[in-house]
Formats: C-alpha cells, structure tokens, sequence
C-alpha cells in the first residue's frame, strides 16, 4: 500500500465561547488508509469532520488535502472542499427525501454542478450505468425507484455512502455509520467500508467497539479535543491512559 | 344654544386658560361696579381715545376684566340693542345671558356680537398680556413676560421693572432679567445695551438668538455691541447645542423604550421559543383595547356589537382621583386579556407547528387576520379614544429640556417590565424550565419537566408582554383594529438585530434602533427616517446575520 | 399523475384561451353563452394572480424560500409599465384639457408642482424601454439583494422576515410624494397602450389573451424547470440544504436564479395587471398582499404545478362573492381558510384527491385488520 499522506491536520485549535472543542491536533492519514476515530463524548470528533468539510473554520492551524504538495482546505467552501474530492456521510443520515433513490444517486454523481451546466444537461448512458453500479455496490439497486424517504434507517445510510462513491470522493468521512443500525446492518456496512478502503481513504468515525474491532486497522483516540493515542485495536484498549479516560466504557 | 356651549367648551376654555384666567374664580368673584362701567364704557364707546381705555384697563390688574376682554376679542361678547331701550352688554354662560354691568342674567330681544377692529384687537391684547404679568400663576406670568420681552416694545419696561422688585419666584425672576434685557437691546444708550448683551448671554436666552443674531449684521449697531452679540451668541449656541442633544437622547431613549415593550414579548415567543407570531401585533390591540374597556367600566360604560348583537357593558361612573386609577387596574387586565388569547392560539394552533416554522408563520397570519377583523367587529373600523390620565399628560422642563410625564414613564415601564422578566427567567422555577426547555426540549422532557406545559405558559407570557406593550401604546397614540400592524416589522427587527435568543440583545438593539431613529428623524424628516433607519437595520443584518450578539450554537443542522 | 395533468393543462389552455375569448366576441349579448366584457376583465385579473402564485410557489414550494416580497417584485413590474401608460395619457389629461399643462406632465406631477419631467421618467416613454424595465427592474432587485442575503446564509423564517422588511421599507418609500410615483395615489386614469383605448372591449380582450398566454408559458417553464437537473437540486435544496452544499453544489447561485426568475416572472404578471385594473399604487407591495399570495399557493397545493393557479382563481372568486354577500366576514374566512390549509391541508386542493386516497386506504387497512386480530385472539 501507497504511505502518502492524504490529509494532514497540523497544530489546529477550535473553541466555541470559551469551550475548547479541538486543541492543538495533529493528525495525518495516508492514501488508501481506513481509519477508525473514537473518543469520548465532546472528544470533538464531529468538530474534526466540521473543520476538515469547510462547515467550521479553525482558529488557528493548518488542513491540507492531497498527495503531493497538497492543497490547504482551511479557509475554503463547503461545495469547494467536496469538488476536491472529500465527501461527507452526517451522523444522522441526510439524504434528500423527496428524491427517489435513484435520483439522490445522480445528485450525488461527479460532474459539472454549475447553475447553468445542471440547467443543460442531459444525462448519458455512461452516467446511467455508472448510477446502477453504485446502487449495486450499496446494495440499492432494486428500490432505485423507491422514495428515499421511505427507506429504512440502515439504507437511508448506505445510500448515503453511495452518494459519496457516486462522487468518486478520494476521502470518505464516515460519521457513526453503524449509529441505530441492527447487528446484521451494522455487519454488512463494515465489510461496504472494507471494500470500499485502499480504493479511496477513509475516516470513520465509531462508538460501536464490536464495529470497530470488525472494520480497524488503525485507530485514533480522540480527548478533549487532542489525540490521546493511536494504534492498533488491542493497543489502544490496553493504553492506561484510554482506560481512565473512558472509565471503564467501551472495553466490550 | 347647543352650538355656543360646545364653542364654550372647546375654544373659549382653552383661550381663557391660555391667556391665564382661571375661570371659575374670574366669574365668582364680586366685581366691583365702577369696574364694570370702566369695562363697558371701554367697549362701547367708539372713539379715538378708545384703544387707550382699553389698554388703560390693563392698571385694574383685573383678572375678571381680561376675561371680558379675551371673550371680546374672540367675537363671543354679546350687545343686545332693544329698540326702546339702552345697549346692553352681556355674555353667555351656557344659556344664560348675563350683563356685564350689573352681573345679572336677563333675556336678550336681539343679540348681536360686538364687532373689533384689528385696532382694538392689538389693544386688548396688550391690556391682558400686562393683567396676566400680574396673575397668580407662575407659569403664566412667566409666559407673559417672556411675550412682552420678546415684542421689544420699550412701554413695557416699566412694567417689568415694577415686578421685578416684587416678585418671589425664581423661574419668574429669570424671565423677568431676559424680558428686561430683550427690551433693552433696543435702547439708545450703548451701555445699557451692552450690559443686556451680557445678561442674555449669562442667562443662555435661547429666545433672544435671532435678535442677537441680526444686531451682529445691523449697520445701526456700534462694533462694541456686535462683538459682544457675537460673544453672547457662541455661548448661546453652544448651549442650545447641549439642550438638543440631551433632548435628542431622551428622545431616543423613550422610542428605544416602546421600542423595547412592544418586542420583548417577541423576544419570548420568537427569540427564545422559535415560534413566528405573526399575530404578535394583535396581542399589542389586544392589550390596548382591554385597557379601552377598563377606562370605560371606570367611566360611563360602552356598547359593544358582536355579530349583531349588542353588548351593553355598564359603567362605575367614577370621577376624579378613582376615575384617573383605571390604568393602574388596566394594566394587569391588559396581561392578562393577551396571555389567555396567546394560550388559546398555542394550544388550538401553534403547538402543531413546532417543528414547521415557516407554517407557523402562515397559520399566525390567518389568526391576525381574523383577530383585527373581530376587532372591526366589535369596536368599530375606527380608532377608538382612550384618555390618558391626568398623571400621564403634561410635562416638565429641566433646563430647556422638555420632558414629557407619558416619555418618562415610558422608560420606567421599560425598565420595570425588563426587571421583571429577567427577575421570572432567572429566579423562579417557572423561568428554569422554560430555560431548559428551550436549550433541549427531549432533556428536559426526559428530567420531568412538563414540556406542553411550560411552553403553553411562555407562549402565554410573551403574550402576555404583548399586552402590556399594548396597554402602553394606547397612552402614547391610536388604539384601532391596524395597531399590531403598524409595530410588527419593528418589533420583529429589533429582535433579530439584537441576536435572537438573547434579552440583553433585544435590549440593546431596542435602545439602539430608538437612538438612531429619533436622529435620522431630525435630519430628515420622521418618514424618511424610518425609511432609513429600516434600510440600515436591513443592510446590517444582510452584513451580520446573528445581530448584535449572535447566539453561537455548535450543531447549526438544517 | 403526470398525464391528468397534461390534460388539465391542455383542456384548460383550450378553455381559457380559445372559448372564453370566442363566446366574449361571438356571444350573443344577452344568451347563455356570452360572456361578458366584464367577466373577461376580471378572469384577466385572476389569471395575472395566478403567475404570480406560481412565482411565489416556485420560490416556496420547490426551493423552500417563503419570500414574503413577491408583491414588491409584482408591483415594481406594474409601476414600469405604469409609468409608460402615465406619459401616453398626454394630451387625454385632465390638467391638459384644462389648459393648465402645456408641457403634458402626468397629472400627480402638476398636482404636486413638478416644473418638468424628471429625467428617469423620459425614457419610459417608449414603449420597449418600459417593456424592458418591466423584467429588469425586478430582476435587479432581486439580484441585488438576493446575493446579499443568500450570500450571508440566512434562510428560512429568517428570509421570510428580511423580505417582509424590505417590502415594508420599499412601500414606505413609495408613499413618500416626494419620490416621484405618485405618492399613495399612485398610478392610475391611463388611457392608450400602443395607441389602443384601454377601455375598448377588443383590447381588453387582447390583454387578457396575453396574461393566458404568459400563464401558460409560465408553466411550461416550470414544468421544463423541474425535469432538469437544476430542478432535482432545487428541490433537494428545499429538503436539506445542507446536503446540497455537501454534495458539492453552490446552492448560493442556485437560489439567487431562481429567486431572480421569480422576481422576473413576478414584474410580468404586474404589468400584465395594471392596464386591467387601471391603476397602481403602494398598497399593492405591502407584505399582506405577498401573504396572501401566498394563501393562494397553500389552498391551491404548493409544490404541484397547476395548485397555485387554482388556488389564485378560487381564493379571488370566493372574494369576489364574499366581499359582496358579507363584507364584514371576508376577512374571517380568508384567515380560517389559511388556518385550516397549515393544519389539515398541507397539500392543498392539488393535493386533496391524494389526500382522500390515503385516508381511504388507512381506513379500509383498519377495517380489513380488525378481523384478523379478532381471529387471532379467537
């Protein structure tokens, strides 16, 4: 596996009146990496996903997207940091429910998003068939038609992370997919991310210690708004410091 | 008959008042008769020496003779001329004639008015200006002499200077030192007139700034007496600059003030519950016409119309002292009458829309809709008349400051009920759960806390605040079926400029705004103004979205 | 679905468009089948509402915006075209005809003491120029201040409240005397447009034939709108904005075309209105008349394509009558009608037929279950 750096996170501070929410993290995922961030309870893991996707600005600090010289993402827009390619799936599940699956897909579909290109365009066979393969790899393919707000908990998030394929996104941030899913679910969305890593860098962000164990490589854990230690599954529920940290949660 | 009494009561009380004859004793008072024939002799004969009787009556210093004077030159003194008989003079009280030279009713045969010329209407004016240096009333002889001060004519001088030895009052005193030295600018003698330079500037005569300012370009003026006009004028202006901005801020302060009672019940039910009522307005109409009714239940009572079907409500008929309390019970009606309209709008209407805002706003406007038409309804299209009482009309000057009782208390209101909420939101029970509700309404739910509940109450109680603002907007101008509509928008700006959420915030906007308003108004004027102020409020929220003080939220999801 | 609305859309353009005129012309006077020159004049005003509703739903219903400007916009169309109809009066002017106004300034502007023309009011003598205005004024408007407000992120309740601001401001001013346009009396007493009588029955009819025809490609553009992807995104931008802005889309420009649009569509309808009516003035922006644009849209079925326009017809009809039969309760029944469309009839007239579906269907589900659950228990 590549070990270029995709996104580093450099001495970056966030408070929110007074409340420090991120505090001089340093964080650096490489190219093709799947990595699982834990953390406490107003560790700032949503914080972090709000920074790196342009929805907050830091107070000090630097973001950088991209192999290479990379690009800095700090000061950049919502729509601008996802044209770099970092798609983003919300702890609650967003999609657009008025829409029809199939639809939400399109939405979602690298290409031209400017006002007067969408006025235009017309869509080809290469982005039908393009549509139907993501629906297949999520798993949606026969209720394509189906409005997405009647969808299951479960799918609504896999068509959310379809959203994000659909997009080609280089990095996927992945907010507590397995959030309200039942254990089957929860399985099937890990081996979807497992599937998905070494093509495109990931971000997941987890409680579900069971998930975790199912889908970690490397894990990041996350306090107060600092990174408290990062390694492997089992090194990091054998740090002390995570231990006092979580106070006896989370070592199922 | 009915004609001349209303004209008694609407012009001539007024006029007699004004030129400082209280009535009732001007009339009770024996008169003495050789009085009376100098009075009608003055009146009645028509000569060349005519026009100095009457001025001469000015030495009587009698108030009942400047009464029989002002009557005479408003046109209401009455002659009656018999073909058999004398001319007799007299006036009419109500329905009644009475001679003026002997005070006894009788029956006029032909009545006519006794004619003036513009002659003798200079002259009386003369003879009751000097009478009403003399009255008892300092005010009105301050006034008067203020008058005679500013006419520069050189005959009062004598007059003034007789008083000046004999008065008492100080605010009097004063008037009478600038009335003096007004009259002197014109003497002949550069030392007198220097000197009165000099008093006027001491005394900061704000009446004297246009004399002063055309002696500075006179060519009869010595170059002694233009500099000390000048000099005098720089202190005058530098004072009168002073009075303006004192008197602007106090301005703007009450309008802040209405400003701030007219939303901060918005500031409730929008700020801190989310909910858009667009019928706020009409819990304000709501408020003023309760306090409408309670003026009348204290008075003689009112007939109402519902559908049709008349609504005798009947009156207390009280007076004086127990009549002018009725607002002090109008108040808390008004809160109340508005709380219990607002409770009933969010449980019929409002507690479906929580999670629908912009429908909120649709469904509160149909209720406004329907709320100023019951008021058409019941009160009539037109605006209907609520009295201020006697406590809350009137005014005092401190230092050329005018302030008015109604925009003093205005503020003190303004206070008070800003005390009272912040006293309900931080120091009851009540003011917890409602804080807890509206941080996280599924916490608080989960702790106990009755969550139907308690935004039934604080939906009530901004309405309730509605209500008072109401109660108040009816001391200040109309109270009709358009009230709420004509403060909607301002309220709604001053909450969002103030940062929504947030009570210091719409307190300070709501002073803000007020400020900035009564400025613009004396730039321009009071509609450009507005037009104004409304503009910059617009552009400063499209530059700062959150207002003033923005409430910062973390999770801003959609 | 979509078929029954193609033909609604159809049969009611032939409707409109075709017989109404036909039997207005060709109708005897006095048979059943005559309409009459004021039934045309007055469905020409119904349907200049209509796109107006059908602005204000594209804004509301599709894109989520609850503009409460949409009259500022309407009545900024109907001042452009106001103005050109004022300097035509010419020499038909009462002041002229007195002999008071050799110079044929509007009568306000003798009334007021204006000593000439003011120089913005020249070139609205052509008719092109104001015909253009008409569209640029309120696109500029909505441009200028759309970019501001979308620019700074505000959105719902928010935006419903800073363009009620702005109407509000925009109708102050325009009572204002001094600020050229008639003050509160506004435009009114227009004679010719291009040369024709305004009052004659024929050209009448020919406004009228014009504000079907704008109706009709109104919805055409709408309905054209809708299919591509711009509309899926406006769409989406109604249902979770945050969203959009996530999947890449500057939903910022998105929302500014389609409330300039709106504004455009909006202008139109408003100088299609005034020559029918015959008159203009600030009354016509205030924020209650946006309102009750708005009922139109939410009686009548917001985000359907026809539910605006029939809403506009039925709400103004049952003015019509109500404002005569009871005036003193019209204004009770317009506000219980917008009160019982939020709570018991979100989708409108267009959305009734659904709605007795769905009711039907949850009753017959309850009927058939009861059974069951009583079989299982026995």
């Amino acid at each position: 596996m590549s070990s270029q750096v995709i996104l580093a996170a450099e001495g970056v501070h966030k408070s929110f009146d007074g409340f420090k929410a991120i505090n001089d993290l340093n964080f650096y995922l490489d190219e093709g990496e799947l990595r699982t961030v834990i953390g406490p309870n107003g560790a700032g893991k949503s914080t972090f996903l709000d920074l790196i996707t342009g929805r907050t600005r830091p107070d000090s600090g630097k973001i950088v997207f991209g192999t290479g010289p990379g690009e800095e993402i700090t000061s950049r827009k919502e729509y601008e940091i996802y044209r770099l390619g970092i798609g983003r799936k919300f702890q609650t599940p967003s999609v657009f429910s008025e829409h029809s699956v199939f639809d939400n897909i399109l939405l979602g579909l690298k290409g031209p998003r400017g006002v007067f290109r969408t006025l235009f365009s017309k869509m080809g066979s290469a982005e039908q068939d393009r549509i139907e393969d993501v629906l297949k790899t999520v798993g949606l393919f026969d209720k394509r038609r189906d409005r997405a707000g009647s969808l299951a908990h479960g799918q609504k998030q896999w068509l959310e992370i379809g959203m994000l394929l659909a997009q080609e996104a280089k990095l996927l941030l992945v907010d507590e997919p397995a959030a309200g899913m039942t254990d089957e679910e929860t399985h099937k969305t890990g081996e979807l991310l497992l599937r998905l890593a070494g093509q495109h860098s990931i971000i997941v962000i987890e409680h579900d210690m069971v998930f975790v164990r199912q889908i970690a490589r490397k894990v990041t854990v996350l306090h107060q708004g600092h990174v408290l230690c990062e390694g492997s599954v089992d090194d990091v529920q054998n740090d002390p410091e995570v231990r006092r940290v979580y106070l006896g949660r989370g070592k199922s | 008959m009915f004609s001349i009494q209303i004209l008694l009561r609407r012009w001539l009380l007024p006029v007699l008042l004004g030129a400082g004859l209280p009535m009732a004793a001007a009339w009770a008072e024996t008169v003495d008769p050789a009085l009376r024939q100098q009075v009608v002799e003055a009146v009645l004969q028509e000569d060349e020496e005519q026009a100095a009787r009457i001025e001469a009556l000015a030495e009587t210093g009698s108030d009942w003779a400047a009464g029989v004077l002002a009557l005479w030159r408003a046109g209401n003194l009455q002659v009656d001329r018999p073909a058999d008989g004398p001319e007799l003079l007299f006036t009419l009280e109500g329905a009644v004639a009475r001679r003026l030279d002997t005070g006894e009713s009788f029956v006029p045969v032909s009545p006519k008015e006794v004619a003036t010329t513009s002659k003798i209407r200079k002259a009386i004016k003369n003879a009751t200006d000097l009478i009403a240096v003399a009255s008892p009333d300092p005010k009105v002889r301050a006034a008067a002499i203020n008058k005679l001060g500013m006419s520069q004519n050189a005959d009062y001088l004598p007059v003034l200077l007789a008083r000046q030895s004999k008065e008492s009052d100080a605010a009097v005193q004063r008037a009478l030192r600038e009335g003096i030295a007004l009259i002197q600018l014109t003497d002949e003698d550069d030392v007198v007139c220097l000197a009165a330079i000099g008093v006027l500037g001491e005394l900061r005569s704000l009446g004297s700034v246009d004399l002063l300012q055309a002696m500075t370009v006179s060519d009869d003026e010595s170059e002694a007496a233009k500099a000390a006009a000048g000099q005098a004028l720089h202190l005058i202006e530098r004072y009168q600059k002073q009075v303006e901005t004192v008197g602007s801020l106090f301005r703007g302060l009450s309008a802040g003030s209405v400003l701030l009672v007219v939303a901060l019940g918005l500031a409730i039910t929008f700020g801190l519950m989310g909910v858009i009522n667009m019928a706020h307005g009409e819990m304000m109409a709501v408020g003023a016409y309760t306090t409408y009714l309670v003026q009348n239940i204290f008075g003689g009572g009112v007939a109402l119309s519902m559908f049709g079907f008349g609504l005798e409500v009947p009156g207390l008929n009280l007076t004086g002292a127990a009549y002018q309390s009725y607002f002090i019970c109008a108040v808390p009606a008004s809160f109340l009458m508005a709380a219990l309209v607002g409770i009933a709008l969010e449980r019929g209407v409002i507690r479906f829309l929580y999670k629908r805002p912009l429908e909120s706003l649709l469904a509160t406007w149909g209720i406004s809709l329907i709320l100023q038409q019951l008021f058409r309804l019941i009160f009539g299209p037109n605006n209907v008349q609520v009295s201020s009482p006697s406590y809350l009309s009137g005014s005092f000057v401190i230092s050329d400051v005018v302030l008015g009782y109604n925009r003093v208390f205005v503020i003190g209101f303004a206070v008070a009920i800003v005390f009272l909420t912040w006293l309900l939101l931080t120091k009851t029970s009540l003011g917890l759960f409602i804080r807890a509700v509206m941080q996280n309404r599924q916490m608080a739910a989960c702790m106990g806390v009755r969550t139907e509940r308690v935004n039934m109450l604080t939906f009530g109680f901004g309405s309730g605040l509605a209500g008072l603002g109401g109660a108040f907007l009816s001391q200040l101008g109309n109270v009709g079926p358009n009230l709420g509509q004509s403060y909607i928008v301002d309220s709604f700006m001053t909450v969002v400029v103030g940062g929504v959420g947030n009570l210091i915030g719409t307190v300070g906007s709501a002073i803000g705004i007020g400020m900035v308003d009564q400025s613009l108004q004396s730039l321009t004027d009071p509609s450009m103004g507005k037009i104004i102020t409304l503009g910059s409020i617009i552009f400063f929220l499209l530059w700062r979205p959150g207002g003033l003080f923005p409430t910062r939220t973390r999770s801003l999801e959609g | 679905m979509r078929k029954s609305e193609n033909l609604i859309l159809i049969a009611g353009a032939l409707l409109l468009l075709v017989v109404l005129p036909c039997l207005n012309a060709f109708g005897a006077e006095g048979s059943a089948l005559h309409v009459s020159d004021y039934t045309i004049n007055l469905w020409g005003k119904y349907l200049c509402y209509g796109i107006l509703a059908v602005s204000v739903n594209l804004l509301w219903g599709y894109t989520g915006l609850l503009s409460l400007g949409q009259c500022l916009f309407f009545s900024l169309g109907g001042y452009a075209l106001g103005m050109h109809l004022m300097l035509k009066i010419g020499k038909l002017g009462q002041y002229y005809q007195a002999g008071n106004n050799p110079r044929e300034l509007p009568d306000f502007m003798v009334f007021l003491g204006y000593p000439e023309l003011p120089a913005h009011w020249v070139p609205f003598g052509s008719f092109w120029f104001a015909a253009l205005m008409v569209l640029v004024i309120p696109g500029l408007v909505a441009f200028g201040f759309g970019w501001l407000i979308f620019r700074s992120r505000i959105k719902g309740v928010y935006f419903s409240i800073l363009t009620q601001a702005l109407t509000y401001a925009a109708s102050l001013l325009f009572f204002q005397n001094k600020f050229t346009f008639g003050g509160n009396n506004g435009l009114t007493d227009f004679k010719t447009l291009l040369e024709a009588d305004l009052n004659a029955p024929d050209v009448r009819r020919n406004l009228y034939v014009a504000t079907v025809v704008l109706l009709m490609a109104v919805l055409g553009l709408v309905k054209w709108l809708l299919g591509t992807k711009f509309g899926k995104v406006q769409q989406a931008i109604r249902d979770s904005e945050n969203r959009v802005l996530f999947s890449g889309y500057a939903t910022t420009s998105f929302k500014l075309l389609i409330f300039v649009l709106c504004a455009v569509i909006a202008g139109a309808a408003g100088a299609l209105y005034v020559p029918q009516v015959g008159i203009i003035n600030p009354s016509e922006m205030t924020t209650d008349k946006s309102l009750e644009a708005v009922v139109w849209v939410a009686v009548g079925g917001r985000a359907t394509l026809l539910g605006p326009v029939y809403g506009a017809i039925l709400v103004n009809v049952l003015k019509s009558w109500a404002t005569t039969a009871y005036p003193d309760y019209w204004y009770l029944i317009l506000g219980g009608l917008f009160v019982l469309a939020v709570l018991f009839a979100p989708n409108g007239v267009a959305g009734m037929p659904q709605q007795f579906r769905d009711l039907l269907v949850w009753w017959k589900s309850r009927r058939s279950a009861l059974p069951d659950t009583a079989a299982l228990s026995a």
